[in-house]
């Protein structure tokens, strides 16, 4: 029978649960995963040109993951009993895995930046291998929260996980990128003129590794979408939404076109060598990384179960 | 003694729409304004002159496999032993990953104690003895409660002997609250566009 000859009559509203507290957080975490590796790709190379960065990159990975939870904690309903996640804790929840890796994540973040900025390259260089499993999985069961929550089509997929890591990495050197860039512009004007111009290079190979990180996370997007529009129809469904409904201008427009394509056409094109037009592309990136955070989360939410 | 489980029955050619339920469950509960427990979707099928209205009674189908119970980072959510699905109201911390993972929209936050709530088969009234409520204030009889486990009662008599079906099977977390006659169209999900309020979406401070 053709759905077209169905009237729901009568039905109730449902509230909305996860508001966008969680896609901040997700986001936050996800710059925070992702300078970390990039400071630790610096130490590991432990060439100096890349001293600077590793340095930033350190200090920013623990201050990003100490604002992140507190979205969480923020919207518990309860925050108060914030600390039941320990003491109650349950295996099968991804949220368990969350708020232990929460707690650990932070204090390697701070001990491995103590040990970078106190020069002490060899136990920077353990703690950096260390930690990337770590700084990985902090931002890994993210994309598992959403993925089995089962109800959800948009979410309820084995690559979930992987496009958060992919676009938390993206974000994260776009944050990276700024940050150096800043620098570079006020704060480097003690160096000298073949020094700034070394900073330079590497802060247009930072922003063109970017370009290649945008393309696979183009890709993941592109095949979670192929098989969403080919799975059961909530599924279907759930990919019509982010195409032609409601949250296509902020998935085609923001995400993947300003937050995705435009800054990879800024970093890769004729303007490759310009320092504003590689600052543009890693705010336009942030941005969609944004959105993607949003469409993913409110997004997800909004096809109607019952 | 077996285990108990316990079950529902809903008979959707002896269901009225009255809402009866809804209010009785709003009533026992103590349910506040804008959320349910228990209600009641009405969907009509077909083009005059062959029409019909279909009444589906809804709430949580105390799934044995159930999301919410396997998600809940604090046990909050947990099994009894007789199937029932509960909700410990002071070790829920309110962070609502069992409502975006639960099927059936079943799942609400009270707006009065800040914790999730749900359906529970009304609990207290079965370990008293009794029905649960909205199985009671039922005119037609159309719901029925009871143990599955047991031979002789009502509820596994109708089982056996009728056709009967869950919502969303195809989510493999066996409900326990089973439907007869239910259309294929009506069970399904065929409600277009977005079916939340929307208020408070980006941040909402709730301290």
């Amino acid at each position: 029978m053709d759905n077209t000859d169905v009237n729901v009559v009568y039905s109730v509203q449902h509230q909305l649960p996860l508001v966008m507290y969680i896609g901040q957080y997700f986001f936050f975490t996800g710059l925070s995963a992702g300078s970390f590796v990039i400071s630790v790709i610096a130490t590991l190379l432990g060439r100096k040109e890349f001293k600077p960065i590793g340095k930033i990159t350190a200090l920013l990975a623990p201050i990003l993951l100490i604002i992140a939870p507190l979205n969480l904690i923020l919207d518990l309903e309860q925050p108060l009993r914030f600390w039941h996640l320990f003491v109650f804790y349950n295996w099968t929840s991804p949220i368990t895995y969350g708020s232990f890796l929460l707690t650990a994540y932070p204090v390697m973040g701070v001990i491995y930046a103590i040990m970078v900025y106190t020069n002490r390259q060899k136990a920077a260089k353990i703690l950096g291998i260390l930690g990337i499993p770590l700084a990985i999985s902090v931002h890994g069961y993210t994309g598992f929260i959403l993925a089995l929550a089962k109800a959800r089509a948009l979410w309820n997929t084995a690559a979930m996980p992987t496009i958060f890591l992919v676009s938390a990495m993206v974000s994260g050197i776009g944050l990276v990128v700024i940050i150096a860039a800043a620098r570079w512009k006020w704060f480097d004007k003690a160096a000298t003129v073949e020094q700034r111009e070394k900073d330079k290079r590497l802060i247009i190979q930072l922003a063109q590794f970017m370009a290649y990180i945008i393309m696979l996370d183009l890709f993941l997007i592109l095949s979670d979408i192929l098989v969403l529009l080919t799975a059961h129809s909530d599924a279907y469904q759930a990919g019509m939404l982010i195409l032609t409904g409601n949250f296509a201008p902020l998935f085609l427009g923001v995400e993947i076109f300003l937050g995705s394509l435009v800054p990879m056409v800024l970093v890769l094109g004729p303007t490759r060598k310009s320092m504003k037009a590689i600052v543009i592309a890693s705010i336009l990136v942030n941005i969609g990384v944004y959105a993607m955070r949003f469409v993913m989360v409110i997004g997800g939410q909004s096809i109607p179960l019952s | 003694m077996a285990r108990k489980r316990y079950a529902m029955v809903i008979d959707m050619r002896r269901c009225i729409g009255c809402h009866a339920c809804t209010v009785a469950c709003k009533a026992e509960m103590a349910v506040p304004l804008e959320v349910n427990a228990t209600w009641l979707k009405i969907i009509e099928k077909g083009a005059y002159p062959d029409t019909r209205r279909f009444y589906l009674p809804r709430m949580c189908n105390n799934c044995t496999d159930a999301i919410c119970a396997r998600n809940c980072p604090t046990q909050a959510t947990y099994k009894r032993d007789d199937g029932i699905v509960v909700v410990d109201q002071h070790r829920c911390i309110g962070c609502k990953y069992c409502i975006a993972s639960c099927p059936y929209d079943t799942r609400f936050i009270n707006p009065l104690k800040n914790i999730v709530q749900k359906c529970f088969f009304c609990q207290h009234r079965v370990d008293a003895g009794l029905e649960p409520a909205c199985v009671e204030s039922c005119p037609t009889r159309a719901m029925v409660f009871g143990d599955r486990n047991d031979n002789k009662s009502e509820i596994s008599q109708l089982l056996a002997s009728n056709a009967t079906t869950v919502l969303k099977k195809e989510m493999e977390t066996n409900p326990n609250v089973y439907y007869i006659a239910a259309d294929e169209t009506v069970m399904s999900n065929v409600e277009k566009g977005i079916n939340y309020r929307t208020e408070g979406t980006i941040t909402k401070l709730r301290l």
